[in-house]
């Protein structure tokens, strides 16, 4: 062990660099996926496709980012599609249903979702069960009550707003995107330089160790789960305004995926204690780019689901391989 | 009250007691829940759900966990019709190469999570999404209707209200229950999911361990998709879409530990039988279908909650 | 069975932990390994066992080269091990995680009645009490080890390892283990034995070998030519320098913790106890006494079920940690550094300040890196942690500096009642040394520390009073006159004349 004295400024840990390391690869090769399709296909270049890939990306990136802080906390969240479709039918119910500006219907939406993820936190803080089971059983448990409700009955005269909304062009990119990547920027914020942040990942690299270090592990994980929920709802609203309607088919187990798509191939740890906010983007991006693609190309949508699976591995394994070089390299110097 | 006490250690006697007074319950409220094809139909609905159980029981035992339940599933199952349909293949050879086919996939997903390190989580989550994605790459949507007669006929046949199918599971069932408490390999796979680390330091071949886990688990979920087939009288590429959830929530209300090192086939059957029979109760007594997913959610919760209650009660709590 | 180990270099990221490292273990023969914490000693075991693959050097067993892929080839080729953590499935018997390694078939089928027949075969040899049927998991941590030992015996190995195996068990169980390793070296059996407590190494071993850094400092030198001092200069380097710990006046005035009458859900009952404000109070007791459980206790993680707790004066009630520093401004330093004390994959500077995050904040509970890092630094200096630099992650720090960290956080803290448990257990003697100096320091400077330690030397250099702690009550008050002999005879008296007492079960 060196006996040098401690530096001011915190080198790049082993993770940082990983992490940057991963980030910068999944750039190239979403950047490679964008030079073949639009090599393929001059038409995926269009303003057209541009504003409905910033849509549809939109939404995967706030999928993406409800799933990544409760795996932040060491836990999974399986009920984020069953959250983000009970925000979409509780928004149209308040819209349509109950006359309601739209405001007041997202007020509410977002709050129900709030609620919702805080009780998946409650359950799991309380009663010490796995987060799995706890939201396996929840993501049941509210589609089911949702459905219950709502009688499957699709909402669509919706206020104008809504859909114009949804339409809306600033440039060739939908204002829905600018809300992911301001959200984004929020939860930088939050993991790096906030209390509540720094709190969540100590809960989630090592939820004992942190409670023994006076963090209120408690707390915090609920607090991620409301978080969570809110985010869900928020991605299930974005879907009400592309859609123009609130339908309960969005949502529920289609999430499913795609919420784990970006954080891990973003780099986010499934056990906790770490996160890339800027992975997930990235890995949404790519997951969006691919589909995009896909249907520009007029590749049938079937092999996406191929692809997406290959993808994954192909990220996963080179992060992992990526991850063993760095730790070779370091053995090599005396 | 001694007799109580050993009946409670006894983590299914939960299960059975709900079976018993849901039936009992049943039975009262509806005429038509103890008719001979009321019988038939529960049980026939049991056939493929008590399978796919199994197959994630298996993972679970070994601490991991298979996304790709349904996917391979649904996969073996249009493998299945599709070599019978188009290329002819009989029935007693398109079986078993079926099942060998579910259990290249097991083996895939094993070998992937054994040679790269990274999660069974991950793996099976990304080959999930590769096997729908050739699954309906292939079918392109569209279901093999025509299925060999003598296939379909096995399919419907039964002896009075017990369908010809529940031998398949019932079989592999006791087989499962001798394989993790008689048999080396068995005792193997616990033994690593109950901590891994002194499995390993104790000679257990890691590798070895987990690939055999997920080979079994994919060579069950090949079962329950040419039971399906069976069943429906054609090989659709839906198949298993709706196996996920079932097949964790079999095996945990069931009392299987999620991070591994214990199962009980007893405990999932139970399981199993009780979610079917919520599904017949709530057709029987005409209401509303969708309260189905409703009380899913709640028996899970339902389930581990009286297991942790359980525990502090007799002491074994952790 | 001979078995020698040559040349031998492992290096694992950031740490060459062997470095040309050679030894020789001859059969019939007690074989002590010593080091201080990152020494290299476990590594070696592992090396031996076939859990890692040397860099460089070979082993030989009689004489010719062996490879092992993985730990099963050791224990085909007769190397059994009882290595620090605890290798068990919870919820297999003890019969079969004894004979986990091959489990007797009939017919094809595992045939439980061997199983217990030949488990209990070994089981007796140490302790006849336990059960082969029931689970681990409902086992105590001492009763866990024994079944360790009598797993490792049953392999009837030629070359038998054993690293820290009396760490959780009792003197009683000791003796026996002591009597049954002798027996199998006197039978032939090579026996490498590891251990910090230099007493049982004197009484059991018959040549020691030490390694300090990854490198030989003594190689194979026999018992009889060693002497406590030897030993403990062979491992740091240099003489052992006895803690020197400046006057400290103790006001007896101004109690700041106090438990009346104090009884736990945990089994604790009739626990007084005062502790004055800048005072060493000392808990001792063995394993198993109740000491960590009572901190435990106050700490929120059981039930006070009778008597009272006060903090200065005033009765208290703690629900959790993060209460008992925000409201009480009362910290602990836990024993299990690696579970509970840090959190290994983040780095030094977020360990230390994750106790101060809260106070950092500005306005929106955001804090400026800045501060965090000029908060942080004075105490990674003054403790003087070994590392490159704030963000290494201190899981790839030594035990040494790993504790330090531990114990950083709550300096930068300021908690002004420290509850210390055990804080040297695996340190290397040169890093205890200083932080007994530094527990002097902390107490001078008006914090008040209660002490929970079995350490007998560390309890009598630092504590100004000592309470014996036996069968989760108090059974003694003890004046320290930091003279060795005569109070670590009050001491060991009290527990004597305490009896056999075995906590009153849980309510």
């Amino acid at each position: 062990m060196s006996e040098e004295a401690i530096s001011e400024a915190p080198a790049a840990r082993r993770f940082k660099i990983g992490a940057l390391s991963g980030q910068f690869g999944l750039a190239v090769i979403i950047l490679v996926f964008w030079a073949v399709f639009s090599f393929h296909a001059p038409g995926f270049l269009s303003s057209f496709n541009i504003f409905n890939l910033g849509r549809a990306l939109a939404v995967d990136i706030i999928i993406g980012f409800s799933q990544m802080v409760v795996l932040a906390t060491g836990g999974m969240n399986l009920a984020v599609g069953s959250i983000g479709v009970c925000a979409v039918m509780t928004s149209g119910y308040l819209m349509q249903t109950l006359g309601l500006p739209v405001w007041v219907a997202v007020i509410g939406s977002l709050a129900l979702g709030g609620a919702l993820g805080w009780l998946n936190g409650f359950a799991i803080v309380r009663t010490g069960v796995n987060s799995f089971i706890i939201t396996l059983a929840s993501a049941n448990l509210f589609s089911g009550g949702m459905l219950i409700l709502t009688r499957a009955v699709p909402l669509n005269a919706l206020p104008f707003s809504v859909g114009a909304f949804g339409r809306m062009k600033l440039g060739f990119v939908s204002p829905m995107l600018l809300i992911a990547l301001a959200l984004g920027v929020a939860l930088f914020i939050l993991f790096r330089y906030s209390v509540l942040g720094k709190q969540i990942l100590a809960a989630g690299a090592n939820t004992r160790a942190a409670a023994m270090s006076a963090v209120p592990t408690g707390r915090v994980i609920v607090i991620a789960h409301t978080l969570s929920g809110v985010l869900a709802a928020v991605a299930g609203l974005l879907v009400v305004a592309r859609l123009g309607a609130a339908m309960p088919a969005v949502g529920g187990e289609d999430w499913l995926l795609p919420s784990f798509l970006g954080p891990v191939l973003g780099g986010t740890l499934l056990s906790g204690g770490f996160v890339s906010v800027i992975g997930t983007v990235l890995g949404a991006l790519l997951v969006s780019t691919i589909r995009s693609g896909l249907l520009v190309l007029q590749i049938g949508t079937f092999w996406l689901q191929l692809f997406l699976g290959l993808i994954l591995l192909f990220a996963v394994l080179v992060d992992r391989y990526r991850g063993l070089y760095v730790e070779r390299q370091k053995i090599a110097r005396p | 009250m001694k007799v109580l006490r050993s009946l409670l250690l006894v983590e299914w006697s939960g299960l059975l007691a709900a079976i018993v007074i849901g039936s009992v319950a049943l039975a009262l409220v509806s005429p038509n829940f103890l008719s001979e094809f009321n019988i038939y139909v529960l049980l026939r609905s049991l056939c493929v759900s008590l399978l796919v159980g199994f197959a994630q029981m298996v993972t679970l035992g070994v601490g991991q966990m298979n996304i790709a339940v349904g996917a391979l599933g649904g996969l073996v199952a249009i493998a299945f019709g599709g070599m019978m349909e188009v290329y002819g293949v009989p029935i007693v050879v398109a079986v078993p190469l079926a099942l060998l086919i579910g259990a290249a996939g097991g083996l895939l997903n094993g070998v992937l999570t054994v040679r790269t390190g990274i999660n069974g989580f991950i793996i099976t989550l990304a080959t999930a999404s590769a096997f729908t994605g050739i699954d309906f790459g292939i079918t392109e949507s569209i279901p093999f209707y025509k299925m060999p007669p003598a296939l379909v006929a096995f399919g419907d046949q039964h002896f009075g209200a017990i369908p010809a199918l529940l031998v398949a599971p019932l079989i592999v069932a006791a087989l499962l229950g001798l394989f993790f408490s008689r048999t080396v390999p068995g005792r193997q796979i616990l033994a690593f999911g109950g901590n891994a680390q002194a499995a390993e330091l104790s000679g257990i071949p890691r590798g070895r361990t987990v690939v055999l886990a997920h080979v079994l688990s994919g060579t069950l979920a090949a079962i329950a998709a040419v039971l399906a087939v069976a069943q429906l009288g054609s090989a659709q590429p839906t198949i298993g879409a709706d196996w996920l959830l079932l097949s964790f929530a079999a095996p945990i209300i069931g009392g299987a530990a999620l991070t591994g090192g214990y199962v009980s086939v007893l405990g999932t059957m139970f399981a199993v039988v009780l979610i079917a029979l919520i599904q017949n109760g709530m057709v029987l007594a005409k209401v509303d279908p969708y309260w189905v997913q409703f009380l899913l959610g709640a028996l899970i919760l339902a389930a581990v909650w009286l297991n942790r209650w359980r525990a502090i009660r007799t002491g074994t709590g952790g | 069975m001979n078995l020698a180990v040559e040349s031998v270099t492992k290096s694992f990221p950031g740490v060459r932990a062997l470095d040309g490292v050679s030894l020789t273990l001859k059969s019939g023969e007690i074989h002590a390994l010593m080091g201080e914490n990152g020494a290299g000693k476990s590594t070696l075991i592992k090396i031996i066992t076939g859990v890692h693959r040397p860099d460089a050097g070979r082993v030989l067993l009689d004489g010719k080269p062996v490879e092992f892929g993985a730990p099963r080839d050791a224990l085909a080729a007769g190397i059994g091990a009882v290595h620090q953590e605890r290798n068990l499935i919870p919820r297999f018997s003890v019969g079969e995680n004894i004979l986990i390694e091959r489990l007797p078939t009939r017919h094809g089928l595992v045939d439980y009645a061997t199983i217990d027949h030949e488990a209990r075969r070994f089981l007796d040899m140490l302790d006849r009490g336990i059960d082969t049927r029931v689970e681990v998991r409902t086992l105590s941590v001492a009763q866990m080890q024994i079944v360790e030992i009598a797993k490792a015996l049953s392999l009837e190995a030629k070359i038998l390892l054993m690293d820290e195996p009396t760490a959780s068990i009792t003197e009683h169980e000791t003796a026996a283990l002591f009597t049954l390793l002798r027996k199998l070296r006197d039978d032939g059996v090579a026996i490498v034995f590891v251990s910090h407590k230099l007493e049982e190494v004197f009484a059991l071993a018959d040549r020691v070998t030490v390694l300090r850094d990854g490198k030989i400092a003594a190689a194979d030198e026999p018992m009889a030519t060693m002497s406590r001092q030897r030993l403990v200069s062979l491992m740091i380097g240099r003489e052992e320098r006895v803690a020197r710990l400046g006057k400290r006046t103790v006001d007896a005035s101004e109690v700041v913790l106090e438990m009346r009458g104090l009884a736990t859900s945990l089994g604790h009952r009739d626990v007084d106890l005062s502790l004055r404000r800048g005072e060493i109070l000392g808990l001792y007791g063995l394993v198993g006494a109740g000491r960590s459980e009572l901190a435990r206790a106050v700490l929120g993680g059981a039930e006070m079920t009778a008597g009272e707790l006060r903090i200065r004066g005033t009765p208290a009630r703690i629900r959790d940690v993060h209460e008992a520093l925000g409201k009480y401004r009362l910290g602990y330093i836990s024993e299990d550094r690696k579970q509970e004390g840090l959190i290994l994959m983040h780095s030094i500077k977020d360990n230390v300040a994750i106790t101060i995050w809260q106070r950092l904040a500005g306005a929106l509970g955001l804090i400026a890196p800045r501060s965090e890092i000029s908060a942080v630094q004075p105490f990674v200096r003054k403790l003087e942690v070994r590392a490159p630099s704030l963000g290494q992650s201190v899981g790839n720090l030594s035990g040494g500096n790993q504790q330090k960290v531990s114990i950083a956080k709550w300096l930068a803290a300021n908690a002004e009642i420290l509850i210390i448990d055990e804080p040297t257990v695996g340190i290397d003697i040169k890093t205890k040394t200083y932080l007994h100096e530094l527990i002097g320091e902390i107490a001078a400077s008006g914090v008040s520390v209660l002490l929970i330690s079995s350490d007998m030397p560390e309890m009598i250099t630092l504590a100004d009073r000592i309470l014996v702690m036996h069968g989760f009550r108090i059974v003694g008050e003890v004046a320290n006159d930091h003279r060795y002999e005569t109070t670590s005879k009050a001491i060991m008296g009290r527990i004597h004349a305490a009896g056999d007492a075995r906590p009153v079960a849980a309510a």
